[in-house]
């Protein structure tokens, strides 16, 4: 028994090595992309739901005012032909004609002037607020033009204008509500939604009428269906077996191994998220070993990152020194920066009173493996940790109510290409500020509500270097994201993490 | 016999009221409801504000009996995640997990009772050794490594079934195997246990001894004496295959409200774990009792105890 | 009228009767083998283990076993996910699915033990108020209160035990009270309690020997229990935390490999597999043993 057992697993092994799996023309024979994704959605709802799978399906289905080039991060017209910025907190947008909704109806100034009214209502709770809660209210100036009016100096408007803002049909919406749209929902974009499984899945088709003018272009595959599916030995089987054409997050070792077979198409891009190690600078929790800077200096040098992300981490991921990712706006590059260098480590130790290093908690939500490694290098500086590996909304909760001396996360920005969505997140004084330093919030404070670049540049640049001189919280590195799929498509994924359905081909 | 019904039924009621009250205790203490209702974004005025709102303030008592008014009428309240009905979503998963367990449960009963009893027919013969030899395999495989060598074999490698999903009846195929193999050892072992006892009895030596055919003693006599405590037993696996579905509904993506029970409790999303951890010991408590009064009619000695 | 004489008696004592039964029956022999065997290699681990278990190497991960092309003597069992030697993990990891299995049933028989014979004994109320502590526990979703367990308190080996220990009491539970409430109607307990015995001698004197055998088989079995179900809890992320070589967790973090390198999580599977089974046929065995002894 106990051969056949290992007999059996070996013999899987060696079918998939040997490339003996054959694949069904599944998808491309009718013109179906079959996607799985690995968690449910709570709804396909644009505004109330935050994974990033939401994001996903928000792109295909609805139109914002405005739409972010993932290639050149320029603005381009959309739903909006034109825009202008009557003050520094109104702008007024000219808006296209002859778009119609995938049920019929007319895209004007009432459909622009309802949604964005109702989103600035928090009684509606759309999330996350940070995307909604900026301006003051929409008025309509014409049948085809309105105004924004900005409750203060916002730099990132046209940024959340252009991406995660879209257009709902004001007749459809005022009807059927968050419950209606979440089983039914109605846009403008080049997807529309044939059937909807809550949390199960969801079947797309290209939407013939629409507006040929937009810069996200003409969809070209005609049925996409996604599926959720849990377990990722289950996307990879279904992958082989034909069921499944595309799936995303595969872990490197997998997709190294899939690439090597040759039997299907991998890609690797980098992502904004970039992993990060936060401290107790303050004594919020305790008084405790990291309220020392030299004790967080020691840390820093203690870590191979450069050695982790080549082993581990793998794929286009790169070590980052700013707590922001290079591309996005403000993420000065030039500041002070930690080499991998453990004897430095242990002097800065023996420094702060600790020549024999000492004990901490260590708190992590993900990539429990890179958690393990970093592990291995504090322990070979002197400090042992009593880890902790919670799911992420324990994580969120317990770092948030300031449990937590020390801890590895991680950021996406929700992709939004701006210093704002990620080191104010986390050093503008707010839940998960452990430093609440009044110099940092100072600085991202006025990078946060000045609209002239230059001036926000040099802040976020100022808060960015205190942040490393001080090691408030620690830059470790980017992430990636492998994706694989049937030879029959092209697809190239963006930086963003946002994939483009309706830019993929049949080969 | 209405005596007795009525016990069990208030037994049962209050079995069911304990455990849910004990869940709602560790949920709460596990997490905290306002946070888990305002979700990643709020502040810290959001929360208390929910807080207030919903009486997430109140002695813990109080929330129970509160909770437990509104299911009473049927209302479970709404999920924190998904912002739906909880009785509705329970509902729309139950389905999925009853076909799962109903056919796992046939199969494991289909598996093991023949078995078991050619086993106790002839002890310590080649029969009974791959009996007990199966049935510890049963125990000690991890259900997601059968689960998957299943797939890789029956799916990719074969094309013989389709690999997730319940779309179809053939989609329920390689759950059923996985979960039915996990409830099969026990049943199959107290069968064997069972039916060689009672084989060794003085009433079957006589009903031999009269010369009756050995299989009207097997089936008439013997299996329906043996077949008591299976009963029990069997109900008892059934709701454990609620819980152990877990990982079978995991891996062929399922959807059933084993899934939803643990993508709930890591979500923090307490009232579809509440309405879940209620459905699912009330599902328990029937089953026992239904085989408890099996049990009584099948043997009377049982009721007068 | 037969002869009998001293020496067919002498053969017959009830060690000697003991001893031939236990060696004569092949599943205790093989079953007691291997759990000796893995005993021994959980004591002397630190002696036969060729590298540090915990010692990464990342310049090595997921290196093969030996018999494959790409693995070497270096590594004969291959290496994990962060290059750590794949037998020195085995080898320390019998250590941990031994304490995990021992220490559990040791909590678990306690609490069982102590309430199946107060309930057994006793009868009514307390009869009463065990068989529903039973059929709550029975009732209990086991993931939700390990799940609560951690989130409190963090997981541990110290706290998967205690969680193991105070879930698996109920069969102990079960079987103590109906092997006591069949030794309470014998006649030379109605002897001890005539005579005017205290219930605590009675307990200790009478019971307590008689349902000792019950008690072994049970052991054994839950031992065997609690190791399976500390991998299941390692798999959903709530069992023994990393870097601890547990099996359980070596199959868990192996899962995603599956596909791919298949002997990591068919080498701690196959240890697993080899122990509970093990166990199982030591308690199947004792249990043959013991029973005829104990019908009447």
């Amino acid at each position: 028994m106990i051969v056949k057992k290992y007999f059996s697993t070996f013999l899987a092994g060696t079918l998939l090595a040997t490339g003996f799996v054959s694949v069904a023309q599944a998808g491309k024979s009718d013109d179906t992309l079959n996607v799985a994704i690995d968690r449910e959605l709570e709804s396909i709802d644009n505004y109330y739901n935050t994974a990033r799978e939401g994001i996903v399906i928000s792109r295909m289905v609805w139109d914002g005012l405005l739409y972010r080039d993932p290639k050149t991060n320029e603005y381009l017209p959309n739903l909006a032909t034109s825009y202008k910025w009557v003050d520094s907190k109104t702008i007024e947008f000219d808006l296209r004609q002859g778009v119609k909704f995938h049920n019929g109806e007319k895209f004007d100034a009432d459909d622009v002037v309802f949604t964005l009214n109702y989103l600035a209502d928090p009684a509606n709770g759309a999330k996350p607020a940070r995307n909604v809660n900026w301006w003051k209210n929409a008025e309509k100036l014409g049948e085809y033009k309105v105004q924004l009016n900005l409750k203060k100096e916002f730099p990132a408007a046209l940024e959340f204008l252009s991406g995660p803002i879209v257009m709902y049909p004001n007749d459809y919406y005022s009807e059927a509500g968050p419950e209606g749209m979440a089983l039914k929902p109605v846009g403008t974009g080049p997807y529309q939604v044939t059937s909807v499984e809550p949390g199960k899945r969801y079947k797309f088709k290209k939407y013939d009428g629409y507006h040929a003018s937009s810069p996200k272009g003409s969809a070209s595959i005609g049925n996409i269906v996604i599926r959720t599916i849990a377990e990722s030995n289950t996307q990879l089987a279904e992958l082989f077996s034909g069921g499944i054409d595309w799936i995303w997050k595969v872990k490197p070792d997998q997709a190294k191994r899939i690439a090597a077979q040759g039997a299907f198409t991998t890609k690797n891009s980098s992502t904004m998220r970039i992993g990060y190690l936060n401290f107790d600078a303050m004594g919020r929790h305790s008084k405790n070993p990291m309220n020392d800077v030299r004790v967080r200096r020691a840390i820093a040098h203690a870590i191979d990152r450069e050695g982790i992300v080549k082993a581990l981490v793998q794929g286009e991921s790169m070590v980052v020194n700013s707590l922001c990712f290079p591309s996005q706006f403000g993420c000065a590059q030039d500041i002070k920066s930690y080499d991998y260098n453990p004897e430095k480590a242990k002097k800065l130790l023996a420094e702060a009173g600790y020549p024999n290093g000492f004990e901490t908690p260590f708190l992590a939500y993900r990539n429990r493996d890179f958690a393990e490694a970093m592990i291995n290098n504090l322990n070979a500086v002197g400090i042992t940790t009593k880890f902790e590996y919670l799911k992420y909304a324990a994580f969120r909760d317990k770092v948030q109510d300031g449990g937590s001396p020390f801890n590895f996360g991680t950021w996406g920005s929700y992709s939004i290409n701006d210093v704002s969505a990620i080191t104010s997140h986390f050093q503008s004084g707010g839940k998960d500020d452990y430093s609440k330093d009044p110099e940092v919030i100072k600085q991202l404070g006025i990078g946060d509500t000045s609209v002239d670049p230059a001036v926000r540049k040099a802040a976020y640049k100022a808060a960015l270097s205190r942040i490393s001189e001080e090691v408030f919280m620690f830059p470790l590195w980017s992430y990636n994201t492998w994706y694989a799929f049937s030879k029959d498509v092209d697809f190239n994924p963006t930086p963003d993490e946002i994939p483009r359905f309706f830019t993929a081909k049949w080969l | 016999m209405l005596y007795y019904t009525l016990k069990r039924l208030g037994l049962a009621g209050l079995v069911a009221l304990t455990v849910s009250f004990i869940s709602f205790g560790l949920l709460y203490i596990s997490s905290d409801p306002a946070i888990a209702m305002a979700g990643e974004t709020a502040s810290d005025a959001d929360i208390e504000a929910i807080r207030q709102l919903y009486g997430f303030d109140r002695p813990i008592l109080v929330q129970y009996f509160d909770w437990l008014q509104r299911a009473m009428s049927g209302d479970l309240g709404k999920s924190y995640y998904f912002r739906t009905d909880v009785s509705a979503l329970i509902a729309e998963r139950l389905s999925t997990t009853m076909t799962l367990g109903v056919s796992a449960i046939t199969f494991a009963i289909v598996l093991s009772v023949p078995l078991g009893v050619a086993a106790a027919i002839r002890p310590n013969s080649v029969i009974d050794r791959i009996a007990l030899f199966l049935s510890v395999m049963g125990q000690a495989l991890p259900s997601f490594w059968f689960a998957l060598m299943l797939i890789v074999f029956l799916s990719v490698t074969f094309r013989l079934l389709p690999t997730s999903g319940s779309d179809t009846w053939q989609h329920f195929i390689m759950p059923t195997i996985v979960l039915g193999y996990y409830a099969a050892p026990a049943i199959m072992r107290l069968t064997r246990t069972g039916m060689l006892e009672v084989l060794s009895t003085d009433y079957i030596r006589t009903a031999r001894a009269k010369g009756l055919r050995p299989r009207v003693v097997l089936f008439k006599h013997a299996l329906r004496n043996a077949v008591i405590p299976v009963v029990s037993l069997t109900a008892v696996q059934f709701g454990f295959m609620l819980g152990g579905s877990i990982v079978v509904e995991t891996i062929f993506a399922l959807h059933g409200a084993g899934f939803l029970a643990w993508e709930s409790i890591t979500r923090n999303d307490l009232p579809t774990v509440q309405g879940l951890i209620l459905v699912f010991s009330l599902f328990y408590i029937v089953l026992t009792f239904f085989a408890d009064l099996l049990n009584a009619w099948l043997d009377p000695r049982i009721r007068i105890n | 009228m037969s002869e009998i004489n001293s020496k067919t008696l002498e053969s017959q004592t009830k060690s000697s009767v003991f001893r031939r039964r236990v060696f004569g029956h092949q599943g205790v022999m093989i079953g007691a083998a291997i759990v000796l065997a893995a005993v021994l290699i959980a004591l002397s681990a630190p002696l036969i283990a060729p590298h540090d278990p915990y010692y990464q190497d990342l310049l090595n991960r997921l290196v093969p076993p030996v018999w494959d092309s790409r693995g070497s003597w270096e590594h004969i069992l291959g290496t994990d996910h962060l290059g750590r030697d794949y037998l020195s993990r085995l080898i320390y990891g019998a250590r941990i699915s031994l304490l995990i299995g021992v220490g559990a049933a040791l909590i678990s028989g306690l609490i069982g033990t102590v309430l199946g014979v107060a309930a057994g004994y006793f009868g009514g109320r307390v009869d009463m108020i065990v068989t529903f502590m039973i059929t709550v526990r029975l009732s209990m979703p086991v993931v939700l209160v390990a799940l609560a367990v951690v989130a409190i308190v963090g997981g541990s080996l110290q706290v998967v035990i205690m969680v193991l220990g105070f879930l698996l009491w109920d069969r102990f539970a079960v079987v103590m009270r109906s092997s006591t409430l069949q030794i309470r109607s014998m006649d030379y307990v109605a002897a001890a309690q005539a005579v005017g015995c205290s219930t605590t001698r009675i307990l200790t004197t009478e019971i307590m020997p008689n349902v000792v055998n019950n008690l072994i088989v049970i052991a054994t079995l839950e031992i065997a229990h609690a190791i399976i179900l500390e991998a299941a809890l390692s798999f959903l992320g709530l069992g023994v935390q990393p870097p601890l070589p547990s099996w359980g967790l070596m199959v868990s973090e192996g899962k995603d490999m599956m596909l791919f390198e298949p002997w990591l999580i068919t080498i701690p599977g196959v240890a697993l597999f080899l122990l509970v089974l093990a166990i199982n046929l030591l308690g199947d065995g004792a249990r043959d043993i013991t029973a005829p002894e104990n019908r009447n």
